[in-house]
């Protein structure tokens, strides 16, 4: 080893002299150098026009949902998205990766958060506070592929899609420390729709992306609804919502047409005609839940926090390190390519330690705030399940719906009458 | 219901009200820097150690070899031309070190040669840069060629690089090149 580590060593040193090993020719023909040739980015202008397209999208979706509640217009809202954000765009910067950009920028005063990034990030959560999840429904490109195959909906029984919709959750709670720990792009890495867009990538994701194609053609947006960090961070605000989404203007028949065309179950049937509960029995189960709540909080923090070190393994520097300890308790074992260039650069193990260090402790505070995020969800979840609305007509929950449409074409009362 | 409607209010308020003191925030961190926005190889840093090939999201890496002229010897017996050790100098397939044939030779006047990177054919893999920079003066040096690049917000083979020697450059410095000497 010490042989191969001294070739390597010199071999580097070599290089750093690199350039003086033969002389410059002197030609006597008049021969000119060529230039180097090679293409300039021009991302500017692309960036400013995704902003553009972005705002106007979102607007004529609010249009489309709001007044003419059209469904043509927000279909071919998504084939447009799919076409210019999906396939000619190839996928990034998306608002769903940007989360990630804007972590970092918070943590990191170093970080250069590009003005376009932000808004990407910003525009569809403003949009979301005021109208709800106009960029879920046609602008998103992942969003807008599953929307444009979906044929069928086989309804999920609510415990199952209430269950699987934590997923988001624990998503955007290990980005948040993937990301605040400058570790690695997790929401970049697992995209399940960018190698389609790109016509190529890293196979199991890929396959990953394609098992969710097959899914939404069967259930409404699989994707978005168990899987978006993004979305669930929309649903947030979205249910908060300035303007609320109504499926007819004419008043409700409760006739449950709608509920039955909602693909992502976001319309909630009346239950005014259900037997009510004893009002202390559920004053006391809210007050349970509400002292469970914190506790789920700590006992998520305690749970993932204990698994700092392991989880911190998904950084280079750490993971480098253990590489190298490794290697040094078996001397015997292959040299990985990691290890190798770091003793041939030079690298000192002392600093590499300090940094490892540094990353490290990192991981022990976003670590627990990951895992008190996911308890408070999962404590959150269990309160609203227990809070009973009454309702007299179908509504739509802001927080789940993607604004698809389609619930307008369902409704009887938006049917066009002969004029008499 | 009333109660219901002003907690419903207060929260809308204080989402928007958050939103807003967030975004402001954000904005102070986004504006009046130069934007490092292009992933770029060091080649001063680069190992070739051929991940470039691999690891790029793209079927063909976006990573090419790109040939610094004014560094160049015009040799004959070129490191990244031919592999090591050759018996004949000819082009035969078992002689050259580009597996691809992208490399282009042509003859100036006696005894230098200058030699073209035919930049589709390349696919980043390295082995000439390897030669060069081992054997002749390095003029030969892989780059990402940014039309090519996606600029996908962590780029897959910054990820694996073990020399870390790709990193984000600004748009005035898009190009790390090796011909300034």
């Amino acid at each position: 080893m010490r042989k191969l580590l001294f070739v390597l060593t010199s071999l580097i040193s070599v290089k750093s002299l690199a350039v003086a090993r033969f002389p410059k020719p002197d030609f006597t023909s008049g021969y000119e150098y060529p230039d180097i040739v090679h293409g300039l980015p021009n991302e500017s202008f692309w960036n400013v026009l995704d902003v553009v397209l972005l705002v106007g999208m979102m607007g004529l979706v609010v249009w489309a949902a709001y007044r003419k509640r059209s469904r043509a217009v927000i279909f071919s809202m998504s084939l447009v998205s799919v076409l210019y954000f999906g396939f000619f765009r190839s996928g990034c910067v998306c608002s769903v990766g940007s989360i990630q950009n804007v972590i970092i920028a918070a943590v990191d005063g170093g970080y250069h958060l590009p003005l376009y990034v932000l808004l990407v990030f910003l525009l569809p959560i403003i949009f979301a506070l005021l109208f709800g999840r106009v960029f879920c429904s046609g602008v998103c490109p992942l969003g807008a592929l599953q929307e444009l195959i979906n044929v069928k909906n086989f309804r999920l029984s609510r415990s199952v899609s209430v269950t699987l919709s934590i997923i988001p959750w624990i998503y955007l709670a290990f980005t948040i420390l993937y990301a605040a720990t400058r570790s690695q792009f997790l929401i970049c890495r697992l995209d399940p729709f960018i190698g389609i867009f790109r016509f190529g990538g890293d196979i199991g994701v890929m396959s990953f992306g394609f098992v969710l194609l097959v899914m939404s053609v069967f259930v409404g947006r699989p994707f978005c609804q168990f899987i978006c960090p993004y979305g669930a961070l929309l649903s947030v605000f979205s249910a908060l919502s300035w303007k609320k989404l109504e499926i007819t203007g004419k008043g409700c028949v409760n006739c449950a047409l709608c509920g039955v065309s909602c693909p992502v179950d976001a319309i909630r049937a009346p239950q005014s005609n259900r037997t009510k509960e004893e009002r202390r029995k559920g004053v006391r189960r809210v007050i349970v839940l509400s002292l469970l709540l914190p506790v789920l909080t700590f006992v998520g923090a305690k749970l993932v926090g204990s698994q700092s070190d392991a989880l911190s393994l998904a950084h280079k520097d750490v993971y480098l390190y253990e590489l190298l300890l490794r290697q040094e308790a078996n001397p015997e074992l292959e040299e990985p390519l990691e290890v190798e260039t770091f003793h041939a650069m030079g690298g000192d193990m002392a600093e590499l330690k300090e940094k490892v260090d540094a990353v490290r402790s990192d991981y022990v505070f976003y670590s627990h705030l990951a895992g008190a995020l996911i308890g408070f969800v999962i404590g959150f979840k269990l309160m609203k399940l227990s809070l009973k609305r009454g309702r007299k007509t179908y509504e739509i929950s802001m927080a789940r719906c993607t604004m698809c449409g389609k619930c307008f074409n369902y409704c009887p009362q938006n049917l066009k009458t002969p004029e008499k | 219901m009333e109660r219901r409607n002003f907690l419903r209010t207060c929260s809308s308020f204080l989402a928007g009200g958050l939103t807003l003191a967030s975004g402001g925030f954000l904005l102070t961190k986004a504006n009046g820097r130069k934007g490092d926005l292009f992933w770029q190889i060091d080649p001063y840093k680069c190992t070739q150690c051929g991940r470039c090939e691999t690891d790029c999201v793209l079927t063909v890496s976006a990573v090419k070899c790109f040939h610094a002229n004014r560094v160049c010897g015009y040799c004959d017996l070129c490191g990244g031309y031919y592999r090591p050790g050759v018996k004949e100098l000819d082009t035969a397939a078992e002689n050259m070190m580009c597996p691809t044939g992208a490399i282009r030779r042509e003859f100036v006047e006696e005894p230098y040669f200058e030699y073209t990177i035919d930049e589709s054919l390349c696919t980043g893999c390295g082995k000439c840069v390897k030669g060069c920079t081992s054997f002749g003066n390095g003029s030969l040096f892989l780059q990402i060629d940014q039309e090519k690049c996606q600029q996908c917000n962590e780029c897959a083979i910054a990820r694996v690089c073990p020399s870390n020697a790709i990193e984000r450059v600004s748009y005035d410095q898009a190009y790390k090149m090796k011909d300034h000497a």
